[in-house]
């Protein structure tokens, strides 16, 4: 039975639950909202390019352009390369767009109200960890990616292992570098759902706590959310390029420069050179 | 197969299944994410690259031309300011070149006014003379006519020509001596 009234009591549990199966394999009540979550994000960024190609610009479109173009900066600047820039912007740029529309999605009344059969319909993707470590997991295999491309297999490896006799300071930075690509991955999964997931219990307590003085207590606490949302998705985005950055070879390693970028600008190496002088 | 009764949670067991960690659920956020990136990647993103790479060009190209006709106002600005200044210098030397020859020429027609009026003048005087002499003999006719008249008239008597010419000249010449002496 669908049920459209909110629970007396707050429900939290870490775990997303399985709404209904299909061929055996659960669908949890986060997929659910994380597909509709995506399908906005698809809708949103098509009309965009609608309205773009059409010359039809307004408010929405211009701020997602907006948004675009200065990610699209972001990840140039970090990275320093305009091939690899141009290569990793849809990872990166679809973190940002899908982690925020979600989170915000994740926030509205009807996520943790809605019921079928007893368990609740919808749930913040980013409050689901599967969702998050998946996409951390993505982050940290495309730096790997990246990393082989750029410096070849052993070269790659050798930023892990080293002979400990010859080299012992190398070695030892080596097998903490091992272990921070796990912690990275650890961390980047759970930072967003510890804050999203968090921001859910919140508003469940607060609307718990205060029964009718919520509707004045509860729209401070889901501006404060609507902001965390955003902040945790670009923190994630920031982080996934900042992990891609790390594993290419540095000016010195590949022996040249950064080519200029005739759009964007002078690259990061050659402005740092340029302040130097 | 559709089943609408299975409200349970994951079934790991550990951290993992406390955390709600599933290795299902994980492949299957993961495809679903590398679907909607290919999706994202394939239809939307290349678009919106391509729009703010050609906005920018488009502004770029604009700065430039707006410089390059900045330069070209200020070249044209500057030829402008030289060729005023040149036109100026010029000006200047041709109103001191005519106002040298303006003043050559009154000083030149002054000396040709004062020499043709000078002539006037002399001709003027010439013409006098010629006239006072003139009027002298005709004068000097009528009055030996005259005294002949008169002669006749005291003398009654007829003086022939040669007599009378005589007597004519004799009258006139004597007022001329004592002028003479």
């Amino acid at each position: 039975m669908l049920n459209l009234f909110a629970a007396e009591t707050p429900h939290i549990s870490i775990a997303p639950e399985a709404v209904f199966h299909i061929f055996g394999l659960p669908v949890t009540n986060s997929q659910i909202t994380g597909l509709i979550g995506s399908l906005i994000v698809i809708a949103l960024l098509l009309f965009a390019v609608r309205s773009t190609r059409d010359g039809s610009k307004n408010r929405l479109v211009g701020f997602v352009m907006w948004m675009f173009e200065i990610l699209y900066d972001t990840i140039y600047s970090v990275v320093g390369d305009r091939a690899v820039a141009r290569k990793v912007l849809p990872l990166a740029i679809t973190i940002v767009f899908f982690f925020t529309i979600n989170n915000w999605i994740g926030i509205l009344p009807v996520v943790g109200a809605v019921t079928w059969h007893g368990t609740e319909l919808f749930r913040g993707a980013a409050a689901d960890l599967n969702t998050t470590l998946a996409i951390a997991v993505i982050s940290i295999f495309t730096a790997q990616a990246w990393a082989i491309k750029r410096r070849g297999l052993f070269g790659n490896l050798h930023r892990y292992l080293a002979n400990p006799f010859k080299d012992p300071l190398h070695a030892f930075e080596g097998f903490l570098e091992l272990i921070a690509e796990f912690s990275r991955t650890a961390a980047l999964a759970l930072r967003v759902f510890g804050n999203v997931f968090g921001g859910e219990v919140l508003l469940a307590v607060i609307a718990f706590l205060t029964s009718y003085a919520a509707v004045v207590a509860l729209p401070v606490f889901y501006v404060l959310e609507l902001f965390v949302g955003a902040v945790q998705a670009y923190v994630f985005f920031m982080l996934t390029i900042a992990f891609i950055s790390l594993g290419l070879p540095g000016d010195s390693e590949h022996g040249g420069s950064v080519p200029d970028d005739p759009v964007v600008g002078p690259s990061p190496a050659q402005s740092a050179n340029t302040a130097k002088s | 197969m559709y089943t609408f009764f299975a409200a349970e949670t994951t079934e790991s067991t550990g951290l993992f299944g406390a955390l709600g960690i599933d290795w299902r659920l994980l492949v299957i956020q993961a495809i679903a994410f590398l679907v909607l990136v290919a999706i994202l990647g394939k239809f939307v993103y290349p678009f919106l690259v391509k729009s703010i790479d050609e906005r920018r060009e488009t502004i770029e190209k604009g700065l430039a031309e707006a410089k390059a006709s900045q330069e070209a106002s200020e070249k044209a600005e500057a030829n402008i300011q030289k060729l005023l200044a040149d036109a100026r210098s010029e000006a200047d030397d041709i109103i001191k070149r005519s106002h040298s020859e303006a003043t050559a020429q009154v000083a030149e027609a002054e000396e040709k006014a004062r020499s043709r009026a000078e002539q006037i003048v002399k001709d003027a005087h010439a013409q006098l003379e010629a006239d006072v002499a003139k009027a002298r003999v005709a004068l000097k006719k009528d009055t030996a006519a005259l005294v002949a008249l008169a002669t006749e008239r005291v003398l009654h008597e007829k003086v022939d020509a040669a007599k009378d010419a005589q007597l004519i000249d004799r009258a006139l010449d004597a007022p001329f001596k004592k002028e003479r002496v």
